[in-house]
């Protein structure tokens, strides 16, 4: 990356960080509602015996919670650009558009690893308290957790780039994200399941998954890297 | 990227056309525009006007056709195209959740302009807005946000300036504000403004172009312009449904 290309990032990195920092709107929006999804959760599943081992669906849980949460937040970045116009005023400075695209991945990332960290920890108290598990394989979940979001805030942010000119945005991202997401979806949850369950051959399935979600993460990013530009000025 | 003969006009627009879907919002649009000259864009709405802004200013691609600002092609050149021309739309282009200075030292750093603190105040205070300096521009009256609109376009000092509707909604302090900076730049600047007001496009402009439909139904020069002419033009394409 040139260096103006560098210093353009860093400036739409920060102002992206110091306006969330101001309004609070994305990170309240997605930590509030992933955390009444854990609430419902339990409710639901605290009617299921003690038979019930919640570690077997932790992951897929999780995971839907996440990509839940994400569309909130993805939305509501690509609505603060085209408030007043400021997305124009972005695209006509002379910044090459991937630039864009990866300061606001970069940023979505941020704040989605934020509500990440704040969800799990009321996950693990809610549903796997007294539950055995492995502390070495535990360990590996902050891995599934960045690579996943990583796959999320960018195909994530270039279908918001796509949506948001588009009447009924919420509803078009929703369309487009989970069919494309699906793949990805897979591996985290195949990952993260290995993860919170451990044993023997625990760390084999854990690979696999994560090998799916970086593949994804590779070739969507650079699928989406070489349509960001196309998308936007179309 | 186009190198620029000495003599190039300020822009050359060769069979432009930009279509949505079947609509053609620009239809084989042609006119060439020496440098330094004003060119007042008139015409109904939904003529094309705006589109015509975003193709010259890269923010839309054209369907086919050709444009050049400076010499730079708006599809090839965009990047370079984007470092010389400025844009104050009827929108404010501001964030409203950073203060004034935080939005002018944001797009100098994407500028990339030398001494943005001393740019940015320099500009603030020609918009009589340093006292407003650290306050959120979600905050200010619309004649604020265009003044602070006004210095933006201008922080990297470009050499063609497009004006989208820029006196929409202003009161009259802001408009005299905005017309001060045009005369002052006005020698040495190419500008391209969108207006529904007949009265201050004729007196600005050096060139005249009216839009209806996509095409362009009149483009001269305005010395050119017998206004009588101009007006009943104007009438026709806008109040008799050829547009």
């Amino acid at each position: 990356m040139a260096a103006s290309s560098m210093r353009q990032f860093r400036a739409m990195l920060r102002k992206d960080i110091v306006m969330e920092l101001r309004t609070k709107e994305m990170l309240m929006s997605m930590g509030l509602y992933s955390l009444l999804t854990m609430v419902v959760y339990f409710v639901a599943l605290s009617q299921a015996g003690s038979a019930f081992d919640p570690r077997d669906i932790a992951a897929g849980l999780l995971w839907l919670a996440f990509i839940f949460t994400s569309m909130l937040g993805l939305n509501r970045s690509l609505v603060h650009e085209k408030d007043q116009g400021c997305l124009e005023a972005l695209l006509l400075s002379p910044v090459d558009r991937p630039v864009i695209f990866f300061a606001k991945v970069i940023g979505n990332l941020i704040f989605l690893l934020i509500v990440e960290a704040l969800t799990i920890p009321v996950f693990a108290f809610l549903f796997l308290q007294g539950s055995e598990m492995v502390t070495s394989s535990l360990a590996l979940i902050p891995l599934v957790l960045v690579g996943g979001s990583i796959g999320i805030a960018g195909v994530g942010t270039l279908l918001a780039t796509m949506s948001v000119n588009t009447s009924g945005k919420d509803f078009v991202l929703a369309m487009l994200f989970i069919p494309l997401v699906y793949p990805l979806l897979l591996g985290a949850v195949t990952a993260t399941g290995a993860a919170i369950v451990g044993g023997p051959e625990a760390l084999g399935v854990f690979w696999t998954g994560m090998a799916w979600v970086f593949g994804y993460d590779v070739i969507m990013l650079l699928a989406s890297y070489g349509l960001y530009e196309f998308i936007v000025g179309a | 990227m186009g190198e620029r003969e000495p003599s190039a006009p300020a822009l050359e627009v060769r069979e432009l056309t930009r279509a949505f879907g079947v609509r053609k919002a620009l239809d084989e649009v042609s006119f060439s525009l020496p440098e330094r000259a004003f060119l007042s864009v008139f015409g109904p709405n939904g003529a094309g006007k705006t589109t015509l802004i975003k193709v010259l200013t890269t923010l839309l691609n054209p369907t086919s056709g050709e444009a050049k600002v400076l010499g730079l092609d708006v599809v090839a050149d965009a990047v370079e195209m984007r470092k010389r021309i400025g844009l104050i739309s009827h929108n404010p282009l501001l964030y409203p959740d950073l203060t004034a200075e935080e939005n002018l030292l944001f797009f100098a750093e994407m500028y990339g302009v030398d001494e943005p603190h001393v740019r940015v105040a320099e500009l603030l205070e020609a918009v009589e807005l340093d006292h407003r300096r650290l306050d959120l521009t979600r905050t200010f009256s619309r004649g604020m946000l265009q003044r602070l609109s006004i210095a933006r376009a201008l922080l990297h000092r470009p050499e063609v300036l497009f004006l989208d509707e820029p006196y929409s909604g202003l009161d009259p302090h802001a408009m005299d504000i905005l017309d001060g900076l045009i005369a002052q730049i006005r020698g040495d600047h190419t500008f391209v403004m969108i207006s529904h007001d007949l009265d201050k496009g004729l007196e600005l402009c050096s060139h005249a172009l009216i839009l209806a439909r996509g095409r362009v139904v009149l483009f001269e020069p305005r010395t050119a312009i017998d206004e009588r002419v101009f007006r009943e033009t104007y009438r026709t394409t806008v109040g008799m449904g050829v547009a």
